[in-house]
């Protein structure tokens, strides 16, 4: 008997139940999504961090090394596993041409590498240690994700042609927020090319036991070893290349939680409107004496048929989708050994769904219990619903007309009803706004102050310090500048607070000519004064005015911190301050430039590029495009996805509520429409209730995204490095565009959804 | 005499296919201006259903009906609606009041669709209907916060106020005990001779029926006897009551 009661209620309400279980899929496949990329992502991580093994330690280094010292080290250190020291022979882009495609606009840093002996293995496509011959070269592989090149192609390095034998995983430098990129060659045409770029070393280890990474680091520090570069580390290896599918996997639970939400808000109404509907039925059922469980059943029955087949739908529409997701994964990491487990662990997520649908409905379903029996006969309604709007009456309205009033009055009178579409059009603003700032803020032109670079047009940097003045004396007579400042980065011992020392590297110079945006205090101004970088701080433990002792020539000397800001370059390990220092070389110096016309940059940027062949000169808009444009252009299309899904999930919802509304409400509308109320009467009545309840909507979404969203859109950013930021709003697109298209899309939908309200015969509803 | 409503050979029928049925079958009905008609038959006969083709409330098949002069399968429903509104008033079985409003809201519903600057006239006008009913101190009451008799007199208060030429009554007593039905039956009079406001009234009950001054007797969609009443003769109820039972019996109904 079940099943024709169920049977014939789904069929009654076709439409309701296919929304339902739309939601009820889409939620199981994100949720399924999610799961499969989680394993494989960790699954193919682990997999290519093993074959490849990655170093644990890695210091890079430019100039010379002693590597009789760094040998004694490693053998002296207990928890040394293996050492090598790799060479990565540095060539500028425009001596690298793949295929037809020059890299000379790359940003990135290039260089030749052969294949190591002991670990840190550059793999081909298939998780193999590349065997290299004579006269190929394998590129990474992120050249072959955007076309540069494919394989067969002729490429040119330095004069020499090679051919694109295939390309080559690098488990150290996969990932585009890696500054370096290495092509592996043969021993013997690495050392034909020797010549035509300049060393930079790698320093790596393996450790017997990573956990004592911080120890090993303080002790390399320590001891003087050399350290003029990065410093990066295993779990830093694994960050980096895991933020951008990490990122994708953190869009997609964070949608498939607002699904869950709405697939839960779809039931919740239809169930609140089917128990107002069949409240006088139920009550006759409690009141002959029928177990109120047995009617619970029912629904419990039919909610578990919709969600039973929403979910294998959705499971399957995940299969089907998977594949698209896991691309990136795929190239850039391999296969997961235990992508079966991705299966499994989807169809774990989407019993978890399934779950949390059936402890839901369960739960509304508690209502059945606080039917009155009295009520429920002699009303039909319930009485509690409609209490305690007394006050707005309408003798005594003034603004409304009657029709906005009634429509207004009915949304005050059954709020836990609307509640429920409220909830729904809160999630759509809140999707629509907050990937829209953010997509906003963050290729807005004051962004990149956030993550520790100035504005300004072009830098450029110089490795060796007798060149700076060269460089200086051109642009200091260049008419076309407006400002530039000078900045000398150099290596100093810290004093930890256990009393260890380790190696900072410290920007000097003028911070004030181009600020950035510190997230705390302000940049130094007095030679005792010092900047911190997020992660310096945090692993020194200072707070904007503690104390740090530097080690300057022999001297120790005090200085304040007086700001922390957020840093992107160097590996996020940087410093700021203003004193002058004669005691030790600088690493490298970065000369900043403000032209005063922007149409200039790009031609200023070539012509210095050239005019200054030793050093390295960049354009700014296209430093950041390059190494974040691929985020913000995601960002962007992210946004505008969001602006779709939002205005569907909106349109199919009130779709979805106001057909059930007017089924509910027949018998008022018949009513109505008895005492000479007309059909557009009643619709301009359920338009108003749909527009009251979206202006409260699109007050409370938009209230939430400048302040949840802005912290949620924050803890993503961080993962970039930049911790502290401001929505950039465009007023307009939030404020102006986004609520008129919610309007649009909650209008449209009430007009279709209310368009039985005509259908609704007087006499068939007033039966005497 | 005017007619207020003049129905010719209107034929309604419901159902698809083999289940289609005439309810209307030819029923050809006139109504005076001011005058009270009771339309009497058992249940299924097509009382109702003749009344909302009478009112415009729903189309006919075939057939007539005229309004004050117009004929109301010239009208779209945008008109149909604003006579119903305007001049005509509606008095149901169950109370069919809002929900959400309270008892004076209800009432003055369909009167502010059209004047809302004048709501305080209304809202004025509606108490002093509801005193002249019975039912002055609910005005600020839920619908459940009052009983059957009191609500429909508030119905009655409803159809009343934009002061129609006509006001239909489908057993506006039927779910009210004897002594409220006899109350609300009062009142219906007392408009009917004070206002000059026509009545059409359909019941199955002859205490009822014997107010008016025609009553017709429906049968399986047919008219099938009427008989008319002097306003003297009325004066007699029980009397009247039981020519009206006899009648009855004599019809077979
Ligand atoms: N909307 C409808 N659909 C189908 N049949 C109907 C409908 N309304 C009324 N009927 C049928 O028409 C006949 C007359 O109904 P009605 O006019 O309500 O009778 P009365 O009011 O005299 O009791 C009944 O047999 C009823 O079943
Ligand atoms: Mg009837």
């Amino acid at each position: 008997m079940y099943n024709r009661i169920i049977r014939n209620d789904m069929l009654k309400s076709k439409f309701i139940t296919v929304i339902t279980m739309i939601f009820v899929a889409a939620a199981a496949m994100l949720v399924s999504l999610a799961a499969i990329l989680v394993v494989n992502l960790s699954g193919a991580l682990d997999n290519l961090m093993t074959q490849a093994k990655t170093p644990h330690f890695m210091q890079m280094h430019s100039g010379e090394i002693d590597r009789e010292r760094l040998v004694d080290f490693a053998e002296e250190n207990r928890n040394v596993d293996e050492f090598q020291v790799v060479e990565f022979l540095n060539m500028d882009g425009a001596q690298i041409t793949l295929g037809n495609n020059s890299l000379a606009h790359s940003v990135q840093d290039h260089g030749l590498s052969v294949q190591n002996k002991k670990f840190d293995y550059l793999l081909d496509l298939n998780g193999r240690i590349i065997n290299v011959s004579d006269g190929e070269v394998y590129v990474p592989v992120t050249y072959m994700k955007d076309n540069t090149t494919k394989v067969g192609d002729v490429a040119v390095i330095s004069g020499k042609e090679f051919i694109v034998a295939g390309f080559l995983r690098d488990s150290t430098m996969n990932s585009s927020l890696s500054s370096s990129k290495r092509f592996l060659v043969s021993n013997n045409d690495y050392a034909e090319l020797l010549g035509h770029g300049e060393i930079e070393y790698l320093i790596e280890f393996r450790l017997k036991d990573y956990s004592l990474i911080g120890e090993f680091e303080t002790m390399y520090a320590s001891v003087g070893m050399e350290a003029n570069g990065p410093t990066v580390t295993y779990a830093l290896f694994k960050t980096m290349n895991a933020i951008s599918d990490g990122m994708l996997i953190a869009v997609i639970l964070l949608v498939s939680g607002l699904v869950v939400v709405i697939a839960l808000m779809s039931i919740r109404f239809t169930l609140l409107a089917k128990i107002e509907d069949d409240y006088r039925e139920i009550g006759v059922m409690k009141a002959i004496g029928l177990r109120l469980s047995d009617i619970k059943k029912i629904y419990l029955a039919k909610y578990a048929l919709i969600a039973a087949i929403g979910s294998i739908l959705g499971f399957i529409l995940s299969i089907i989708f998977k594949g698209v997701l896991l691309e990136n994964i795929r190239l850039f990491m391999g296969e997961s050994e235990n992508s079966s487990y991705g299966l499994l662990f989807g169809v774990l997520g989407i019993l978890l769904v399934f779950l949390v649908i059936m402890t839901y409905v369960s739960s509304v379903l508690k209502r059945f219990r606080k039917i009155s029996v009295v009520e429920a006969i002699r009303f039909g309604t319930s009485q509690e619903k409609r209490a305690h709007v007394n006050r707005l009456t309408l003798s005594r309205r003034k603004l409304l007309s009657t029709n906005v009033f009634l429509g207004v009055k009915d949304v005050l009178a059954r709020k836990k009803l609307y509640v429920t579409s409220l909830v729904v059009l809160v999630i759509s603003v809140f999707i629509i706004i907050v990937p829209q700032n953010l997509s906003n803020t963050i290729s807005s032109k004051s962004f990149i102050q956030y993550m520790g670079i100035g504005h300004y047009d072009l830098h450029i940097q110089s490795n060796n310090p007798d060149q700076t003045d060269q460089i200086v004396n051109v642009i200091d007579s260049d008419h076309d500048v407006s400002k530039y400042v000078v900045m000398t980065t150099k290596t100093f011992k810290v004093k930890m607070n256990n009393e260890s020392e380790e190696n900072i590297k410290i920007e000097l110079g003028d911070h004030s000519i181009f600020p950035i945006a510190y997230s705390e205090g302000r940049a130094p101004a007095s030679e005792d004064e010092l900047a911190l970088s997020d992660i310096n701080a945090s692993e020194m433990g200072k707070k904007v005015g503690d104390m740090i002792t530097l080690e300057i020539g022999g001297d120790e000397e005090d200085f304040t911190v007086t700001g922390i800001y957020s840093d992107v370059t160097n590996g996020g390990k940087t410093a700021k301050g203003v004193f002058h220092d004669n005691s030790t070389n600088s690493i490298w110096t970065i000369i900043s430039v403000e032209l005063s016309d922007k149409s200039l940059v790009s031609g200023k940027a070539s012509m210095y590029a050239d005019e200054f062949d030793f050093a390295k000169t960049s354009d700014i808009d296209e430093y950041v495009s390059q190494t974040f444009g691929s985020t913000i252009s995601s960002i962007k299309t992210a946004s505008y996805v969001s602006i779709a899904i939002a205005l569907v999930i909106t349109i199919l919802v009130t779709l979805l509520f106001m057909k059930m509304l007017v089924a509910k409400d027949r018998y008022s509308i018949a009513v109505m429409k008895a005492l000479g109320f007309t059909n557009m009467d009643i619709r301009v009545q359920y338009v108003s209730r749909s527009v009251f309840v979206l202006i409260i909507g699109v007050i409370v979404g938009t209230l939430l995204a400048n302040t949840v969203g802005e912290m949620l859109a924050r803890s993503i950013i961080s993962s970039f490095g930049a911790s502290t930021f401001n929505f950039t709003v465009d007023p307009l697109s939030a404020y102006l565009f986004s609520p008129l298209m919610m309007i649009s899309a909650v209008l449209i939908a009430t007009i279709i959804g209310t368009s039985s309200v005509e259908k609704i015969k007087i006499s068939e509803n007033i039966k005497e | 005499m005017n007619k207020i409503i003049i129905g010719e050979q209107i034929v309604k029928s419901f159902g698809e296919g083999k289940e289609r049925h005439k309810v209307l079958d030819r029923v050809s009905v006139e109504i005076n201006e001011g005058e009270f008609v009771a339309v009497m038959g058992p249940s299924g006969s097509g009382k109702t259903t003749l009344m909302f083709a009478l009112s415009g409330m729903d189309r006919i098949d075939s057939g007539k009906v005229a309004f004050d002069g117009v004929k109301l399968s010239d009208l779209g429903e945008k008109e149909l609606s604003d006579i119903r509104r305007t001049k005509m008033g509606f008095v149901f079985q169950q109370p069919t009041m809002l929900k959400n409003l309270n008892l004076l809201d209800n009432i003055i519903l369909p009167t502010v669709r059209d004047n809302r600057k004048n709501t305080t006239a209304i809202s004025e006008k509606a108490r002093k209907l509801m005193k002249r009913v019975g039912i002055g101190d609910f005005e600020k009451r839920d619908i459940t916060q009052v009983s059957g008799g009191q609500l429909q007199r508030a119905g009655i208060c409803r159809a009343l106020m934009n002061e129609p030429k006509i006001l239909f009554g489908d057993e506006p007593t039927g779910a009210l005990n004897s002594k409220s039905a006899d109350e609300i039956m009062n009142i219906l009079s007392e408009i009917n001779e004070d206002d000059g406001t026509a009545i059409m009234l359909v019941t199955h009950d002859a205490k009822v029926a014997a107010r008016a001054e025609r009553i017709l007797f429906m049968k399986d969609g047919i008219i099938v006897n009427e008989t008319k009443t002097s306003k003297f003769a009325r004066k007699n109820l029980e009397n009247r009551v039981e020519k009206i039972n006899l009648k009855m019996r004599e019809l077979g109904i």
